[in-house]
């Protein structure tokens, strides 16, 4: 595995590689919210195929979404509200 | 009045096109205020408000336009104005009295979540929205507000600058604190789940 890796990156030193990290943790909320251009999920994708940390950083962020998103309940509107904002319409002029 | 549309509508067909296109968003706006506000009769009556101000200026909503964005714009707009000068507390972040029954440090002292293991799923569910609630509920009133605005109501980075004023940039910068805010209250908990490594 890991000559494989070397071999497929033959080019890329440590310094580039965290730059790239960088980038793409400055990318992950752009990722989740479905924010980032297809050329940056290219690139986003292509790199945390490559790397573990990133990957599961990205895993995480996905995960704090879904916690608000799936979980977070919602409060019922009361009838009344609907019945007093319609009676006020009514009633302007 | 109605320079906008070229022709003057009855108010019964303002009416009627105001509760087609405006009420449909009643839910999502409650919510939004119900936890701007952390309280239900304040919410109560900032959607009032809300709806009533969008009455007012209905002649200037483009049919066929982001109603959703344009009344969350305004209720963001009037509880910044007078909601936030009434209630002098720096919100009222004592989330234990609004979420009531569920107490963190109670399920923690007993084992924590070993205990809710025979619960059926849906009270783990349950438990799982309390904390995040809870959690979300301590944030400061604009980090809360991007989160809700983005991961609950799905706005777009674009519409949420529209509904706060503020540049995407800020948008960006701002959801990117809340959310580490928000992971940092829920780490705890996280690790009780067994979803931080
Ligand atoms: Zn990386």
């Amino acid at each position: 595995m890991e000559a494989k890796f070397t071999e497929a990156y033959p080019k890329a030193p440590d310094a580039a590689r965290e730059a790239e990290c960088g980038r793409v943790s400055d990318m992950l909320d752009l990722m989740i919210d479905g924010e980032a251009s297809s050329e940056e999920q290219r690139f986003f994708n292509d790199h945390i195929e490559e790397c573990v940390n990133c990957f599961e950083n990205h895993q995480k962020q996905k995960l704090l979404k879904g916690l608000v998103s799936g979980h977070l309940k919602r409060v019922i509107v009361p009838q009344s509200l609907v019945r007093s904002i319609k009676a006020r319409i009514q009633e302007t002029l | 009045m109605s320079d906008q549309t070229g022709k003057q509508l009855s108010k019964e067909e303002k009416d009627a096109r105001f509760e087609a296109e405006l009420l449909p968003v009643l839910d999502p706006l409650y919510n939004f205020a119900y936890r701007l506000t952390l309280d239900e009769d304040d919410a109560n009556d900032l959607v009032q408000e809300t709806y009533l101000k969008a009455y007012r200026f209905f002649d200037y909503f483009e049919q066929g336009t982001n109603a959703k964005a344009w009344l969350f714009r305004i209720l963001k707009n009037s509880f910044i104005n007078e909601f936030r000068k009434k209630s002098k507390q720096p919100a009222k972040v004592d989330y234990s009295e609004v979420e009531g029954y569920y107490n963190t440090d109670d399920v923690e002292g007993e084992g924590g979540v070993a205990t809710t293991t025979d619960m059926r799923t849906e009270s783990v569910q349950d438990l799982i929205g309390d904390e995040v609630a809870s959690a979300l509920n301590a944030l400061p009133v604009d980090f809360r507000t991007v989160i809700i605005l983005c991961d609950l109501e799905g706005f777009t980075y674009e519409e949420m600058a529209k509904i706060l004023d503020i540049p995407i940039g800020t948008v960006r910068s701002r959801l990117h604190r809340a959310r580490n805010s928000l992971k940092e209250k829920l780490e705890k908990y996280a690790k009780s789940m067994g979803y931080n490594s």
